[in-house]
């Protein structure tokens, strides 16, 4: 992937009165898939607006796509496609010719857009249901018919807010393989929104954490990921007294059922957990180095900042809990 | 029966067990992504956009969906405001002069034809901006499309006033093309001459400048209150309330404290005050002067207009 930014940031700020809706972000997102994190009231929909030239900022400055995101709102959405979170379809009108109508908002000539729109939407799986009434398709449909409207000028960036969003599993199985296929084989940049840690991880490379405005984390997934190393052992018989063995050897252990994940405490942990399993006689049955989730991650993250919360929902559900929460100073946040 | 690996705690008893092999299906379809080179064209054809889907939608499908009711109506209305050209037609063929006086072209029938009370301004002029105005502003809020406008290079400037001259056009079929239709009737019917012409075209001009007054004030009144609405019913019924109820208002209050403000209150009486003003036709409301109607009228349209233009730019592209 060519190490091209694609949003760039700098001291970025948005204040509504004395609530400071972004403090000084400092952000670099790179060409290619992006996932765009954080609870409730963290600043992602401000930050959205701002990056696309509706709103604009107290302090700071920003590019998209090189754009000034203080003077050329108008070229930036010219050249991304935002799909919304929430319905943007006319209930009245089929597939086909809503997808043209926001080809031709964009400047597409009428015939132009016509030919696009049914391209878009075989791409995205309407085709055969093109001339349907979007009052009567599934949420499924619904968003791929956005993202159709999102892609019908080809553009560089696509902002998905919550694609996956209220899916079943094969319409959310779909979504994410479109936005893979869009980055991986159209060579486009993603910037998805979601709470949804899975559909992250499997179509972004990199994340950008919000927290109360601030930045708590950016990066590429898989170098975050390195915070954590464990090994994944699975047991059958004697798991208990093995995991006992372990704790008592000095090792820490995190433990589901027959399956346990053993932190990483220097170059013979692997041995230290073979003598403990030898000396209780249970069978190791797999052994491997844990590639920790991006659930994972954020649970790490908020283990930093001292907050428990067992999974990202808890958070991302919980504004009242998200609002106790500060990003550590090492991650680019306040430190509270 | 052994239990299968996975499903207990990991402290049984060290026996063998089996688990089934995962069954994997696939699909046809081949999902392609094709790129697109085009570019984009500017401005003006972004705007082209937004009024071509509007009123081409009066007409066939593929544009904006206008309820069947609605289309129905303007047809019944444009059918119905053409027929005092009828009749001028009539006239004219049958050589009728008594016909023609009811019906021809004079300074009271062309006020009548755009401000006339009765019918056109009771069940005609009104009912059709109700309509129109219904859901052209508050269905973007009620189904979230003003992000699919807003995320793209349209500014909110562009955007009213493309649904404000759309809506605005759509009426000017309904009353300025019938008002042209008429006066046109009586040169053909009649075979008027280039003196007639000059004498009755500053007339025509004064009846289009009020009918252009009449649908600016409808228009303006009614997307104010479509864009305070997430419904269709509350700006249509709102409207017409506003044109026909101030009107009931000023009448009780007349009655019951003997104190005259219906050229004060009713944005239609003040538009039928101006317009007998720019027409030179008697004035019903001559104890007054037109200028408080025509102030009146000014300040409607400007609560009217700064309500529209707030409400717009409070809309969300994110959500609403």
């Amino acid at each position: 992937m060519v190490d091209e930014l694609i949003i760039k940031t700098t001291d970025l700020t948005k204040s509504y009165g004395p609530h400071v809706a972004l403090d000084k972000l400092n952000l670099a997102v790179k060409k290619g898939a992006t996932g765009l994190l954080g609870p409730n009231g963290a600043g992602k929909s401000t930050f959205l607006k701002t990056i696309l030239g509706l709103i604009q900022a107290t302090e700071g400055e920003g590019t998209v796509l090189g754009h000034d995101i203080r003077t050329e709102g108008d070229a930036i959405r010219a050249r991304i496609g935002y799909m919304p979170e929430y319905d943007a379809l006319n209930p009245d009108m089929d597939a086909i010719h809503q997808v043209r109508y926001s080809g031709e908002l964009l400047g597409m000539n009428p015939t132009v857009a016509l030919a696009r729109a049914h391209e878009s939407l075989q791409y995205v799986g309407i085709g055969e249901q093109r001339y349907r009434n979007i009052g009567s398709f599934s949420t499924g449909m619904k968003q791929a018919t956005k993202l159709a409207c999102a892609l019908i000028h080809d553009p560089e960036l696509i902002i998905a807010d919550e694609p996956s969003n209220g899916l079943d599993a094969t319409a959310r199985e779909y979504m994410i393989q479109t936005l893979t296929t869009t980055v991986q084989a159209g060579d486009r940049s993603v910037l998805m929104a979601s709470h949804l840690m899975d559909d992250v991880e499997r179509v972004c490379e990199n994340i950008v954490l919000l927290h109360k405005g601030k930045l708590a984390a950016q990066g590429a997934i898989s170098d975050l990921k390195a915070i954590d190393r464990e090994i994944e052992i699975h047991v059958w018989g004697g798991a208990t007294k093995l995991a006992q063995a372990m704790e008592a050897d000095g090792l820490k252990v995190r433990r589901e059922g027959r399956v346990m994940r053993i932190a990483h405490d220097g170059e013979d942990t692997t041995t230290r957990i073979l003598t403990c399993a030898a000396q209780t006689g249970a069978q190791v049955r797999r052994m491997h180095e844990y590639e920790a989730s991006l659930e994972d991650l954020f649970l790490v993250i908020m283990e930093n900042l001292g907050y428990e919360v067992k999974t990202s929902e808890d958070l991302l559900a919980s504004p009242a809990l998200a609002r106790k929460v500060d990003a550590p100073a090492h991650m680019g946040g306040g430190g509270a | 029966m052994e239990a299968a690996w996975g499903s207990t705690e990991g402290d049984e008893d060290l026996t063998a067990t089996q688990v089934a092999e995962p069954v994997t299906t696939g699909h046809v379809f081949e999902q392609v992504y094709k790129p697109w080179k085009g570019t984009l064209n500017p401005r003006w054809m972004r705007n082209w956009a937004i009024l071509r889907h509007h009123l081409l939608g009066i007409f066939k499908k593929g544009h904006r969906p206008w309820g069947m009711p609605t289309r129905l109506f303007i047809l019944i209305v444009f059918i119905a405001s053409l027929s005092d050209a009828a009749l001028t037609l009539l006239s004219g063929l049958i050589g009728d002069g008594s016909l023609h006086q009811l019906w021809g072209i004079s300074r009271d029938n062309l006020y009548g034809h755009v401000l006339g009370f009765f019918p056109r301004n009771v069940l005609y002029y009104p009912i059709v901006a109700a309509l129109l105005v219904g859901s052209v502003i508050s269905e973007d809020r009620q189904h979230g499309t003003s992000a699919l406008y807003f995320s793209r290079p349209i500014t909110r400037f562009d955007y009213v006033g493309m649904k404000f001259v759309s809506v605005a056009l759509i009426q000017s079929f309904v009353v300025l093309l019938t008002l042209a239709l008429y006066y046109f009737a009586e040169i053909i019917a009649l075979g008027r001459g280039w003196a007639w012409i000059m004498d009755t075209f500053p007339l025509f001009l004064a009846a289009f400048l009020s009918g252009m007054v009449l649908i600016f004030t409808y228009t303006s009144i009614g997307l104010a209150l479509s864009s305070v609405s997430k419904g269709k019913f509350f700006p249509g019924i709102g409207l017409l309330s506003i044109v026909l109820g101030t009107k009931v208002l000023a009448i009780l209050v007349s009655t019951l404290f003997d104190r005259e403000i219906l050229y004060l209150l009713s944005p239609y009486d003040c538009m039928a005050h101006v317009g007998q003003t720019i027409i030179g036709t008697q004035p019903t409301y001559d104890q007054y002067s037109w200028t408080w109607s025509l102030a009146s009228l000014v300040a409607m349209n400007a609560i009217a207009l700064y309500t529209l233009s707030a409400r717009v730019s409070s809309m969300e592209v994110t959500r609403e």
